[in-house]
């Protein structure tokens, strides 16, 4: 891939496109760190939800950011998304399997934590959310 | 956004789509309108949706594609997966997507014999 990677950065979330943009740069990212291909999957499967719930959720309105960690013999990703959207009023119940207030399966954020090593979700109602996932892999 | 990324081929009395390697939504709704047109323009018994490109199943892709696979069975028509790469797999357990209605099969080679030698069975 001829594409420049970056092991820190940012990215906005504004069109249902930037879900896939996301993707594609979480992926190169995390590739050229050195993740395997399962890990690989189950990370921008991750970024797939988390990008789709700032585009579903707060009118589009929010930003990814991402920084690859290194600790010896393992290489970690963590990636953050802040939007200005609406909050979450109940984050524990956000993170039940089936709730959804969007009409989907309800299976986004429960989906995420099983994919990824820690997930932080920090909401206010009216003002943002800000969800951060992490995820570490041994160095090949 | 309009334009032509999907091809449905039609193979004798059911499609065939394959699908890109990571599809975004709107080629996925697209993929939902093009596959019931073809279908009842083709008179079309069956569906295989070839994913073995397929790196990524979130659970907007899972949702579409259990959808349409029900509206499929409701114009009269089976949907056949095909191809799910492991790593893929593995994701979309842990994730707790399930596919409603469609079958499975290892390759499009498998899911053509569910409809020719073994179509009733089904």
């Amino acid at each position: 891939m001829t594409m420049d990677v970056e092991e820190s950065g940012e990215t906005s979330i504004a069109v249902e496109g930037d879900i896939v943009t996301c993707r594609k740069l979480i992926r190169n990212v995390i590739t050229v760190a050195g993740f395997g291909m399962t890990d690989v999957t189950r990370i921008v499967t991750a970024v797939s939800e988390l990008a789709r719930n700032i585009y579903v959720h707060a009118d589009s309105h929010g930003v990814m950011r991402w920084r690859v960690l290194y600790q010896p013999g393992q290489v970690g990703i963590q990636i953050e998304f802040e939007d200005y959207g609406k909050g979450i009023p109940n984050i524990d119940q956000a993170l039940e399997v089936g709730f959804t207030t969007a009409g989907s399966l309800g299976m986004g954020l429960s989906g995420v934590k099983r994919l990824m090593d820690s997930i932080v979700i920090k909401s206010e109602v009216s003002v943002g959310t800000m969800v951060s996932v992490e995820k570490w892999g041994r160095v090949k | 956004m309009v334009y032509d990324s999907l091809s449905v081929i039609k193979l004798k009395n059911i499609l065939l789509v394959t699908v890109p390697d990571d599809p975004g939504d709107d080629i996925i709704q697209e993929l939902q309108m093009k596959v019931l047109d073809a279908i009842e323009t083709y008179h079309s018994k069956g569906l295989i949706l070839d994913i073995s490109n397929v790196h990524i199943v979130d659970s907007y892709f899972a949702r579409t594609i259990s959808e349409t696979s029900q509206m499929v069975a409701l114009m009269g028509g089976k949907t056949v997966i095909a191809g799910m790469q492991p790593s893929v797999a593995i994701t979309a357990t842990e994730l707790g997507i399930n596919l409603g209605e469609a079958i499975s099969t290892l390759n499009v080679d498998y899911a053509l014999d569910i409809f020719t030698d073994n179509f009733s069975a089904v």
